[in-house]
């Protein structure tokens, strides 16, 4: 797409010579950039991220218009709190994704709270297996990877995870949907997460 | 009945905790650096299940972000960056629930406030030598009136912003930090919102550290609302953009 903004040529120190970071964090440097108002750089972080935000999105909201109005406050957002974004306490990706699933479980939360509650008992034992979940998206190394994290977590655990992340489910809605106890969906989120996590070789 | 609130790493990174056991968990994170750790570790592995699928977004999105992020001013730099937690977006979602003021504008319109008043003793209100008041004067005038108000932005508004009000003198002044330089061939244009509809009040230039201090152009009487909206270059006779910022003075 044509880009039509002024680019404003006063270059800044990549974000890597300052943080000693490697070169390679392309994104942590646009994000950096954006924080000092580069609408070049924000239209490049788009360009790279917005496919990824906009596939979690509707992932999470199911419905295409609102994935769209999601996505939109997920950018505006990073747009404005970019100064936020400290690169060495993590990742961008990391960080723009935790901000894209917050967003999105709000909305699902706010907009279809009652509906889901009374829908929740009806749902009971209907979960949708991750199978189909991940039956859904394109294939592809990370996918496959994450895939492969996936089945290394024990059943209620890839459960809790699913319902938690794709779902947008709370700990008590996961509970009452797979029938344990709140406080066993606590502990599968956690211990399943942090088996994702040493699984995928996640730095923090 | 947990006794332990460490159980809640998973949960809260995955985003299944209810709002108000977010918020208590949020607090906890501020005081236990092991949590905070581990669930910086959590969010990014939950970043990789994010990010493994991927959906072309409609090419008319880019345009509606770009159009809105046109007229959004960003967040300064927070001043302590060792205070914050990367990963976690509680920096994010407390924006939603009623913007702090940033500690930048306040110190920034304090120093003004300094300086400017130092400016208003010296020289007076109207000039020493009988010249029409200059602008700095007025704006000094307006800022060390005794009956100066500081008004900020109403919170859900998109800017770090604020107006001192003084009825006395029947006068305004906008400022502002971390406003973005106006879009190119665009400019930010105030305006007074009294009874008898919006009245140009002046365009704004943007300063080091996008910071502003413009004086209203003509009267107020404390009682309208101020709003900035972005034109066209030389600016409009009437707003014909959504405000990115409005004050209520009344």
């Amino acid at each position: 797409m044509a880009l039509t903004w002024t680019r404003r040529e006063p270059a800044r120190p990549p974000a890597g010579a300052l943080t000693g970071r490697p070169a390679g964090d392309a994104l942590d440097q646009l994000m950096t950039q954006v924080a000092g108002g580069d609408e070049r750089a924000f239209a490049e972080l788009y360009r790279r991220v917005a496919p990824a935000v906009f596939g979690l999105v509707g992932k999470v909201v199911r419905n295409p218009a609102l994935s769209e109005e999601v996505t939109q406050e997920v950018f505006v957002e990073l747009w404005r709190d970019a100064s936020r974004f400290d690169p060495n306490r993590g990742t961008a990706r990391s960080w723009i994704m935790t901000c894209a699933h917050r967003r999105a479980v709000d909305r699902v939360r706010s907009a279809e709270r009652a509906a889901r509650r009374d829908d929740l008992a009806g749902r009971r034992g209907q979960v949708r297996p991750y199978d189909e979940v991940a039956d859904q998206v394109e294939t592809g190394l990370e996918h496959e990877h994450v895939r492969r994290s996936l089945d290394a977590l024990t059943e209620l655990q890839r459960e809790a995870v699913v319902l938690a992340y794709y779902g947008g489910h709370t700990h008590r809605e996961i509970a009452e949907l797979l029938e344990v106890p709140v406080g066993t969906v606590k502990t599968r989120l956690r211990d399943g997460l942090i088996r994702l996590r040493d699984h995928l070789g996640v730095e923090a | 009945m947990s006794a332990s609130p460490h159980d809640l790493t998973g949960a809260y990174a995955l985003d299944a905790l209810p709002e108000t056991e977010r918020a208590t968990f949020e607090r906890h994170l501020d005081t236990c650096p092991a949590c905070a750790g581990e669930v910086r570790g959590l969010q990014a592995a939950a970043a990789r299940l994010g990010a493994a699928d991927t959906a072309p977004p409609p090419a008319a999105l880019w345009d509606r972000i770009r159009a809105e992020v046109a007229t959004t001013p960003q967040l300064p730099a927070p001043a302590d960056r060792a205070d914050r937690r990367a990963g976690r977006s509680g920096a994010l979602a407390g924006l939603r629930g009623g913007r702090r003021f940033p500690p930048l504008l306040a110190a920034a319109a304090a120093l003004l406030l300094a300086a400017v008043s130092v400016a208003a003793l010296g020289l007076g209100l109207t000039g020493r030598s009988g010249r029409p008041a200059r602008t700095t004067d007025l704006v000094a005038a307006v800022l060390a009136a005794p009956d100066a108000r500081r008004v900020a932005a109403r919170p859900g508004g998109s800017g770090q912003a604020a107006v001192v009000v003084s009825r006395e003198r029947g006068r305004a002044v906008f400022v502002a930090g971390g406003l973005p330089p106006a879009p190119a061939a665009r400019t930010y244009q105030l305006w007074v919102l009294g009874g008898s509809g919006p009245r140009p009040a002046g365009l704004v230039e943007v300063g080091p550290g996008g910071r502003v201090t413009r004086l209203l152009d003509g009267p107020v009487t404390g009682t309208e609302r101020v709003a900035m909206t972005v034109e066209r270059a030389g600016g409009a006779a009437r707003p014909t953009t959504e405000p990115v910022v409005v004050v209520d003075l009344a």
